[in-house]
């Protein structure tokens, strides 16, 4: 499965692609905050105990071995949209703890290893984008990506960016 | 005269070991404090507090590798109402990992909010195994730091600290690994339940 997931309404062009792909527009669901209970983890394993729209997306997140993420920065981070989704998506992680490359880590539930390519947007300085690309980094060991790459645009050149990227998913 | 504002922006500030961070660095502050939870619905009036107070120091868990929500929504508002008189920003960050060095991230997007927004970046204490241990006969480690970090912020020798459990790591998977049990367990569930692989 591949997955497009965009804090933004974008026109994606879908002509010739793979039926595997999914496109989920963040800013047209309804997604509260994570708050921290730890319910996914020791009171209803791998489901969030929050029932509004998250729970229909991080199942997604784990089935796909192809993902595209499109945020806007904010500070070096990604911006509120994508962030609270990310943090919600902790119920395709267990508790337990192992290491990965000599660092701790949680264990994955059913997670597909990832190809990732997150597409940042914005008016981003060297500063955020040096963090920015750090913090992908550390996601990499925290979200199974195998593979990932960050392309930094405008938010005039973000749906050409996006359409490049998802070219590259044709048949 | 100076004071400290405390703001606790863990997602689940009244009952976080955030907040116990924050008591031990009120307990050991020679600067008066005042100390809020950060809420969807306070930033506004906490916007205004700032400006009564010289420093101003955040406790915080990692959330995903950088800064919960809950602050990076706080920040966003308080660059848009900036206090007139503006403190110096420190941190008190926590995560469960052992590796203290895994705040490295969140510390240095906070470093580019007060970069943006003209504050002077005071001393930062990164936790690591944050979430246990408060429980365990280590805490008086963290306790130490907590207060070196006090300490660090009254005299304004701003300074980087870190803490952690002083356990191999894989001591440390086990003892995370019986904390977790327990912790299910209280709930009802087994081991075996916690580590199902079905999401959803």
């Amino acid at each position: 499965m591949k997955l497009i997931l965009t804090d933004r309404p974008l026109n994606i062009s879908t002509d010739n692609l793979d039926k595997s792909v999914k496109i989920i527009d963040l800013s047209t669901l309804k997604i509260s905050n994570c708050v921290g209970c730890y319910g996914c983890w020791t009171k209803t394993p791998g489901k969030c105990v929050i029932r509004d729209d998250a729970v229909g997306v991080y199942p997604c997140i784990a089935k796909s071995d192809e993902v595209l993420y499109i945020s806007y920065v904010k500070y070096g981070c990604y911006d509120t949209t994508m962030k609270t989704m990310l943090e919600r998506a902790i119920p395709v992680q267990q508790a337990f703890i192992r290491l990965l490359n000599g660092e701790t880590h949680h264990v994955q539930r059913d997670v597909a290893m990832k190809n990732a390519v997150i597409i940042a947007y914005g008016d981003i300085s060297d500063d955020e984008k040096e963090v920015f690309e750090k913090l992908v980094e550390r996601n990499s060991k925290n979200m199974n990506f195998k593979s990932c790459k960050v392309i930094f645009t405008t938010q005039s050149l973000l749906e050409e960016t996006v359409n490049n990227e998802v070219r590259k998913w044709k048949i | 005269m100076e004071n400290i504002i405390i703001l606790n922006a863990s997602p689940r500030a009244p009952k976080s070991n955030s907040k116990t961070y924050a008591q031990i660095f009120q307990k050991y502050s020679k600067l008066p404090t005042e100390y809020f939870n950060i809420n969807k619905l306070n930033h506004m009036e906490i916007c205004n507090k700032i400006k009564q107070f010289s420093q101003l120091l955040f406790v915080f868990p990692l959330y995903a590798d950088s800064i919960p929500v809950t602050l990076l929504n706080f920040l966003k508002t308080l660059e848009n109402n900036p206090p007139k008189n503006k403190p110096v920003i420190s941190v008190l960050i926590n995560c469960g990992f052992i590796e203290p060095e895994q705040n490295d991230t969140a510390v240095k997007i906070m470093k580019i909010f007060c970069k943006q927004n003209g504050y002077v970046f005071g001393s930062v204490l990164k936790i690591g195994s944050g979430e246990a241990i408060l429980e365990t006969p280590f805490r008086f480690f963290v306790s130490r730091k907590i207060k070196k970090l006090a300490d660090s912020v009254s005299k304004k020798k701003f300074c980087e600290l870190k803490v952690t459990m002083p356990i191999t790591k894989k001591a440390f998977l086990k003892a995370s690994e019986s904390y977790w049990i327990n912790y299910g367990r209280k709930n009802g569930l087994s081991k075996e339940e916690m580590q199902t692989l079905k999401i959803e």
